[in-house]
């Protein structure tokens, strides 16, 4: 394979051409903060956690969507990404609720985790307080709105890795909702193939497997990424 | 150097955060060697003095609490919003999503154990609760924040110990935040 | 259809007869904005008239698109005198006619303007609010009927389509376009050439050409009288760039606000297809060029151009991160050309007249014209079309006919809720895609809002955040968190309970959301505020509470 050579954090890197910004980081130990990004699914660029600085670019870019070019000198901590990562983990934690004392996955949450990345020991915004549903329908599974970030790994891996098509996104703005159908409860639907894939991708206590209670959460995020390799393996 | 003066104040909390502080255990020794306890639930002590630290637990939720925590901002020199209810308003807050006459319905009338029988408390004496719990930081200004549902002994012995010595503690540091 | 049958078309004398045939031509405008105010009836009531008095042979009544001063319409205009009367109604009609058309005296407290002029003009062209404009793109909008595709025929129609086909290789298309210094029109202004360059340059067996009529922009609405004035010149644009792009599908994503522009477009693609200037083998040559209508739902996102791909596609419209730019990957991942309407209809007279023309017109940078939707507190609202560098001032005073009653000017909001406001201080400003960036505003699609001292910045700030936090895609967190806590602080301060901390969060959340911010949506919702905060920080600053 063709090798190019990059810059990243005053590193000089040789790298691989045709990879994006975050899977050569992540190669090379270098630590990028995500949310939306789970490996075997398509990269949305929605969290905007993983923004990094290149020279000769007047804007941040997204690493899970930007392909590495030859050349590229990438910054990816400084003071200002610093700055706006933590923005964007209070902004998470104001916008819906997320009471980590009572949460199945406190402990083990990727939210949880990236508040302590960006050293966020309150929220300076004021709380929205949102009345969000908790959906209960289905006989093995919960939905809560209220810990949902709306990363869309769920109806990525829907989609993309089980072909059911069941979740989906309704309303604009700051109502966005994931939706089972066309916004029947979940325990309802005609696509879903209660395959549990999406418990294993949803990065929060949103998704969860019933009869668990607070803190003893147990997820496979990886399992999307082993099926997408196997299945290549096939091919 | 004179000994400098504590005290711990339990607002809109379950006192778990004030559990976790007796948790400091024989290190409360070390605490008294450098400071007083001049006021604190455990501890007898009607008025608040002027005191250099006061760890607060629990968010602000009456209008009795708005009032306290006004005064405790004038008295003390360094404020420290002591867990999760302090800092995020947490379980206290869950009410937020509710009107707060449905809080009181389904407290006081609506509830099993009342048999559809009850009314709810209106006597003039009884505190007036705020139509939204908020944590500390919206009211007043914050010096320090200790999350944690509740925070460690560990990690409130850390932070006052520093305050003690004069030093600004840094949880991120000390690998000590933690929420929930 | 091949080329001689079209040339015979437009060449017959019986195209120009049936065109000069009536001595007089009346023209009512039945844009949406006259339409409301009830042209439609004015129209039927005109051909009754005519007929009555008999004068069918002699005189013609048309439908035309949009003639500019829409709160002054119902609109109707006498050809070749160019005589233009406002506000009819159906009760004095009969005296217009009768005054204009047999007596050959003008009703001159009918005329336009004649409430605010001491002497209206009888031919309109010398009214200052004529006199200053220079049309290209909405040229013939207002003197053609756009139901009927000979209208355009006469007035040059698909003379550039003949010209590119026959006489230029889509490169020299290209050097034309860029040569002309064109650049977008849709609000970013990217150098036109320099994008269908980048289209051409890619390989692909499938290329396609969009444009955009996802006008969404508050108080703006040029695309839609573009469409609904002259629906066929869009489509020749179209079918230029498609042929110097190497496109051979097309799709014009029109909101479905806007059914009469919907309505006139679809029947233009028709009559193009008939007439052999759309479809297979255009004019008998190699070039095949479709064209099909999609319709928006009525999100603002949409007009963001990922957003609208992923709209076309039958997808929810939310954006995605660039790179990959439409250019290289597109709709269904092929290579796309994506242009506002403006654009496009910029295009056939930049063939007819030649590149340097164009250039030679506007100021250096910011080469043409640009539409202007005129509206807010200002005399004469509507539609102009001026030279780029056209002052401000020029605009307001001269050609809006000043504040209303008399008032006085206190800003101006350009480019909607993705723009600024320009105060007073900067009336005299080049009306041009860097004058307005170096005042922290955009000239965006064209929205013009102006505003006089009963105006609240802070609630104009808090208007444009409420619109683009309800408009939000939520895709991303920047614009989907925090447009809704910019509107909230925002209010906390118009409520007058902000403190000088909820100051500092929004101003500091306002360069966070521009800066992190997926699309152009996110990025520019803080523009209304950072220029209110630029240009009026007292008022914010009078209203905070310690």
């Amino acid at each position: 394979m063709t090798k190019i050579s990059v810059t990243i954090d005053d590193k000089k890197l040789d790298v691989d051409v045709g990879k994006t910004i975050l899977e050569v980081c992540k190669e090379n130990g270098i630590e990028i903060l995500t949310m939306c990004h789970l490996k075997g699914l398509t990269n949305t660029g929605a969290c905007r956690l993983c923004l990094v600085e290149i020279e000769g670019v007047n804007k941040l870019l997204s690493a899970c969507t930007t392909k590495i070019t030859a050349n590229m000198i990438i910054r990816t901590k400084t003071e200002k990404i610093k700055r706006y990562q933590l923005i964007t983990s209070e902004l998470f934690f104001a916008e819906r609720n997320h009471v980590c004392s009572v949460c199945v996955a406190n402990g083990k949450c990727d939210l949880q985790k990236l508040g302590y990345k960006t050293e966020m020991d309150h929220i300076r915004y004021p709380y929205l307080f949102p009345q969000c549903e908790v959906d209960t329908s289905h006989p093995w599974y919960v939905l809560d709105h209220n810990r949902c970030i709306m990363c869309t790994r769920c109806v990525r891996a829907c989609s993309e890795v089980e072909g059911a098509y069941n979740w989906n996104v309704m309303n604009r703005g700051y109502q966005v909702r994931i939706i089972s159908d066309f916004d029947t409860p979940w325990g309802e639907s005609v696509t879903c193939t209660s395959c549990g894939k999406c418990v294993h991708a949803c990065p929060t206590g949103a998704i969860w497997p019933k009869a668990i209670v607070q803190g003893q959460l147990e997820k496979k995020p990886e399992i999307i990424a082993e099926l997408m390799e196997k299945r290549k393996m096939n091919l | 150097m004179s000994k400098k003066k504590i005290a711990t104040v339990w607002l809109g909390g379950c006192s778990g955060c004030h559990m976790s502080l007796l948790d400091i255990d024989e290190r409360i020794l070390d605490v008294a060697k450098l400071a007083d306890i001049v006021k604190c639930p455990i501890v007898d002590g009607k008025e608040l003095p002027e005191v250099d630290i006061v760890l607060v637990e629990g968010s602000v939720t009456s209008d009795e609490h708005l009032r306290e925590i006004l005064h405790i901002r004038e008295q003390a020199k360094a404020l420290v919003a002591l867990g999760d209810c302090a800092v995020t308003s947490n379980i206290t807050g869950m009410r937020n999503y509710f009107d707060l006459k449905e809080v009181f319905d389904t407290a006081y009338i609506n509830a099993v154990s009342n048999d559809k029988e009850g009314s709810v408390p209106g006597h003039p004496e009884l505190l007036k609760l705020r139509d939204k719990v908020v944590p500390l930081q919206e009211v007043v200004k914050v010096d320090f924040v200790i999350p944690g549902c509740p925070p460690d002994a560990d990690t409130i012995f850390y932070v006052l110990f520093e305050f003690l010595n004069d030093r600004i503690p840094n949880l991120s540091e000390v690998k000590k935040l933690r929420y929930g | 259809m091949n080329r001689q049958d079209l040339q015979t078309i437009i060449h017959s004398e019986k195209l120009k007869e049936e065109n000069n045939k009536y001595k007089h031509k009346l023209c009512v405008c039945c844009g949406a904005g006259c339409i409301s105010s009830g042209s439609e009836e004015v129209l039927k009531k005109l051909q009754e008239e005519v007929i009555t008095r008999g004068m069918e042979s002699e005189v013609e009544v048309i439908a035309t698109g949009c003639m500019g001063p829409c709160n002054q319409g119902p609109l109707i205009k006498f050809l070749p005198e160019y005589t233009i009367y406002q506000k009819v109604d159906c009760s004095n009609i009969k005296d217009i006619v009768q005054r204009q058309l047999v007596e050959k005296k003008p009703i001159e407290d009918l005329l336009l303007f004649a409430d605010s002029r001491l002497t209206p003009f009888i031919d309109a062209r010398e009214d200052p609010y004529y006199k200053k404009q220079m049309k290209i793109a909405l040229k013939n909008c207002g003197h053609i009927n756009p139901e009927r595709i000979e209208d355009y025929l006469v007035h040059d129609g698909y003379k550039a389509l003949d010209k590119v086909l026959f006489q230029m290789s889509p490169e020299e298309v290209i050097a034309e376009i860029k040569q002309s210094r064109m650049r977008g029109r849709g609000g970013a202004g990217y150098p036109t050439g320099l994008k269908w360059e980048t289209v051409y340059k890619y390989v692909s067996h499938q290329k396609y050409v969009i444009c955009n009529g996802d006008e969404g922009d508050p108080g703006a609405f040029m695309d839609r009288s573009v469409l609904e004035g002259n629906p066929h010149r869009v489509l020749e644009g179209m079918s230029i760039a498609a042929y110097a792009v190497g496109a051979n599908k097309g799709f014009a994503y029109i909101r479905g606000e806007y059914p009469l522009a919907i309505k006139r477009f679809e029947l233009a693609i028709k009559q193009a297809k008939k007439l052999g200037v759309l479809g297979n083998n255009i004019l008998g040559t190699d070039f095949s060029f479709d064209v099909e209508v999609r319709i928006g739902a009525g999100a603002f996102v949409c007009g963001e151009e990922t957003a609208l791909i992923a709209s076309i596609e039958g997808k929810r419209g939310t954006p995605k991160p660039r790179p990959p730019f439409p250019a290289e990957s597109g709709l269904w991942g092929n290579p796309t050309l994506i242009n506002n309407v403006e654009t496009f209809a910029g295009i056939s007279p930049i063939i007819n007249n030649g590149g340097e023309w164009y250039s030679d017109i506007g100021t250096p940078k910011s080469a043409g014209t640009k539409v202007f939707a005129l509206a807010g507190k200002i005399n004469y609202s509507g539609l102009i079309e001026v030279p780029m560098g056209t002052t401000l001032r020029e605009i307001v005073f001269d050609i809006g006919g000043g504040i209303q009653g008399g008032g006085e000017f206190k800003a101006a909001q350009t480019g909607g809720p993705s723009g600024g406001c320009i105060p007073k201080e900067h009336l005299d400003v080049k009306m041009d895609y860097e004058s307005l960036i170096s005042l922290g505003s955009i000239m965006g699609s064209g929205g013009l809002i102006v505003m006089d001292k009963s105006s609240d910045m802070v609630d104009v700030a808090r208007y444009f955040m409420e619109f683009c936090m309800d408009e939000s895609c939520g895709k991303c967190v920047p614009c989907r968190v925090g447009t809704k806590m910019m509107h909230d602080l925002l209010k906390k301060i118009c409520d007058a309970n902000g403190t000088r901390i909820d100051l500092e969060r929004l101003e500091e959340l306002a360069v966070y959301v521009k800066e992190c911010s997926l699309c152009g949506l996110g990025a520019s919702a803080p523009n209304p505020l950072l220029s209110t905060l630029r240009h009026f920080r007292h008022e914010y600053e009078s209203r905070i509470t310690e």
